[in-house]
């Protein structure tokens, strides 16, 4: 049995009354977000009694000239990369969603990948070339790792994931290989783990740090304890190419999805599959879990956003206000009582929405 | 006919040109082995063509040209220091000594006749039937067909004249400047990648029973050659000061290798960066064929109708990514860029004859997509 986890959160069995009370509308919640009330435009109502409904909150439009491939969060910024070489950060402690910075030809060729430790101080990107590069945090300004970045050199990784204190970034590679780097130690390569050679699309890393999952292009999903450095148990995956895994708050749940459509949820404790998840048409593209694990986050590449509910283990609501591709989606840190969340794709926007209450 | 004539000289202009050059260099040849050995230094130049890391997209022509830079040359002596020296020596050597007894069996005939008709009756248009095959006249000294036109592009740059002056191959028929095309009935023309789709919408008279008109298709065969090129340019230059403008219109894999040869007909390519500017189509628009074609249609087409990219597709992307100015981030085509990248970021391709399975087969996908574009 794994050590128990404190504070964990997640609803994998039966939910406490904690959690329907959480549910509740909250009373004046829409205070946080500076005035104006949200406009709701083109939400998909959801008419289950347990739906929920989220507000475009606003957006930063055309934020870059080119698809935007992924987003990170801090409690006060996103940080987007995509197509075009610059990486731009965006307030979202203004309901404008100014940009306040942008670091250009960060990534010539453009960049995939892009995350962020957990205290928003450090974030490290992987470019379309190759090429790893880290960057630093100081008062909201975020400028280039230079040693980092030369230590990252020789690391070689597709899909990367941070660990929350940002001292261990993992990556997994082309040929499905997992690696973990040691940032405190000169980017050491502490850990290389081996899977059956298939394409490595996405990978993250527990909050806790325990645990390291990888899915690949054969669809098959693999978890890692850090410690050991072993696989406790061999996952049943998915049939078709996976394109993003993503671990509870409390770590006791991996999710995974891609082309199949469906969201698969796993129990870390035993590697059982739980629960799954149907309703995307298309393949699904990034999962992201709210910060209490009450809610997954999931978007499609045909624009098609779903939040699911722990608690009811449904789709309690549907966002279809784009035709084009999501590539990236994520809560931002909750802040307030309300929980919000960005999204990032094909249409070249951060778009911000949150939940209605009351 | 007076425009005719002017045209006629300007191609005779060219041929006097490669005589020249082919006379004077053959000439201090012989002469050099005349000379007594410790003398005799046998070498030859050739211009250097621009590197195709350094160019730009020129913004008067649209096409992809050299960056200026200062002009070198490169001299190929024997005996050589290198082995490599010296082949590149004898090969420049014995192609020169073909173009020679090439065009002074055809000078005689060429010279009688005052009219370059478009019967090819020139010497030129015989060189290029015999260029053809140089490479199987010795295969084993030549190395590869590539190694061949590297020679013709070379000797081609230095002389100053077409490419064409000095060799073609016949997909398409040889434009002389002096043939006449009529086209008056065609609205579009579709240029595609693949010969066996080419050869399924011409079986199925596509051409004539576009909703979009009458219009003609092109196939190039993979990357295009200079008479292909040149040829879609005639048709493009012809359709110039029309009211309704001829549509071009490109058709290739959703693979790097398709953008790469919509590239190269849109904008020329990297080995003969002198030439593109008159051989560039900059009004060619995407048909397809995107990833995101395939993926949007599962239902018809099935996952199954995407294939994974290779490593090789996967170095292919990223050199193009980082080596052209028609992909730079500050470029002129952020949709091919940027599906590159898509195809990089899902990891994924696909091919025309996937269409072949969708509703309305490959035609009705063609209609959609030429109706969205107009």
């Amino acid at each position: 049995m794994a050590p128990a986890i404190q504070g964990g959160k997640d609803y994998l069995y039966s939910p406490s009354e904690n959690v329907i009370a959480s549910l509740q509308p909250e009373v004046a919640a829409l205070s946080r977000w500076h005035g104006a009330p949200p406009k709701g435009i083109g939400l998909e109502a959801n008419l289950l009694a347990q739906s929920k409904q989220y507000l475009n909150w606003g957006s930063a439009e055309n934020a870059h000239p080119m698809d935007i491939f992924s987003l990170a969060v801090t409690d006060k910024q996103t940080l987007t990369a995509g197509g075009s070489p610059d990486i731009k950060i965006h307030s979202t402690a203004d309901a404008d969603f100014p940009l306040i910075q942008s670091i250009d030809n960060a990534h010539n060729v453009g960049c995939h990948h892009i995350v962020t430790d957990g205290k928003g101080s450090r974030a490290i990107s992987s470019g379309f070339d190759g090429k790893i590069k880290a960057w630093m945090c100081q008062d909201g300004y975020w400028a280039a790792e230079q040693k980092l970045t030369a230590d990252l050199e020789a690391a070689k990784a597709w899909a990367i994931a941070l660990s929350e204190d940002g001292q261990y970034l993992a990556g997994v590679n082309q040929e499905g290989r997992i690696k973990v780097w040691d940032l405190a130690a000169d980017a050491t390569q502490i850990r290389d783990h081996e899977t059956k050679g298939s394409y490595g699309t996405c990978i993250d890393l527990s909050a806790d740090g325990r645990f390291i999952a990888t899915g690949h292009a054969d669809g098959s999903v693999y978890i890692f304890t850090t410690e050991t450095g072993r696989m406790p148990f061999s996952l049943a995956g998915l049939v078709k190419n996976v394109r993003t895994v993503a671990f509870s708050p409390a770590g006791k749940i991996l999710a995974a999805a891609g082309d199949t459509r469906v969201i698969v949820l796993y129990d870390t404790a035993s590697g059982e599959q739980i629960a799954s998840f149907t309703g995307h048409t298309a393949w699904i593209m990034s999962l992201s879990w709210s910060s209490t694990g009450e809610y997954l986050l999931s978007s499609g590449f045909d624009g098609k956003i779903k939040v699911w509910s722990m608690q009811t283990k449904t789709c309690v609501a549907t966002l279809s206000e784009t035709d084009k591709a999501v590539w990236s989606v994520k809560w931002l840190p909750k802040t307030g009582k309300t929980e919000a969340f960005a999204t990032v794709g094909e249409n070249c926007s951060i778009a911000f929405y949150c939940e209605a209450t009351g | 006919m007076a425009s005719q004539s002017i045209q006629s000289l300007e191609l005779r202009e060219q041929d006097a040109s490669v005589r020249e050059y082919i006379g004077k260099t053959l000439v201090t040849l012989v002469h050099g082995l005349t000379l007594p050995p410790p003398e005799a230094h046998l070498s030859l130049s050739v211009k250097r063509r621009a590197n195709s890391t350094s160019c730009i997209i020129n913004p008067i022509t649209g096409a992809l040209e050299a960056s200026p830079r200062v002009e070198t040359t490169r001299t190929y002596s024997w005996p050589a220091k290198t082995a490599y020296e010296e082949w590149k020596f004898s090969m420049t050597c014995t192609y020169t000594a073909l173009l020679y007894s090439l065009t002074c069996l055809y000078s005689g005939h060429s010279s009688n006749s005052g009219y370059l008709g478009p019967g090819h009756s020139d010497g030129t248009a015989h060189l290029q039937k015999v260029n053809r095959d140089i490479y199987y006249i010795d295969p084993g000294f030549f190395r590869a067909q590539y190694v061949v036109d590297g020679v013709i592009d070379d000797l081609a740059y230095t002389i100053g004249v077409d490419r064409e002056a000095l060799s073609v191959d016949t997909l398409i028929p040889r434009i002389e400047n002096a043939d006449e095309i009529e086209i008056s009935r065609v609205r579009w023309v579709l240029v595609i990648e693949k010969e066996a789709v080419f050869h399924r919408l011409a079986r199925a008279a596509y051409h004539t029973r576009a909703t979009a008109g009458e219009g003609l298709l092109v196939t190039g065969k993979g990357y295009p050659d200079l008479s292909t090129r040149l040829f879609l340019r005639k048709l493009f230059d012809l359709a110039s000061n029309r009211i309704v403008p001829l549509r071009f219109y490109a058709l290739t894999d959703g693979d790097p290798h398709g953008i790469a040869i919509m590239s190269t007909y849109k904008y020329g390519s990297a080995a003969h960066l002198h030439e593109n500017a008159r051989l560039s189509i900059p009004r060619l628009q995407w048909l397809g064929l995107r990833v995101s074609d395939i993926i949007a249609v599962p239902e018809v087409l099935g996952d199954k109708a995407l294939l994974s990219l290779t490593g090789r597709d996967r170095k292919k992307i990223i050199s193009m990514l980082y080596n052209s100015p028609v992909w730079a981030s500050d470029g002129p085509e952020l949709q091919w860029r940027v599906e590159l990248q898509r195809m990089l970021f899902l990891n994924a391709k696909a091919e025309i004859e996937i269409l072949y399975e969708c509703s309305g087969g490959l035609e009705g996908w063609i209609e959609r997509r030429m109706f969205r574009q107009e």
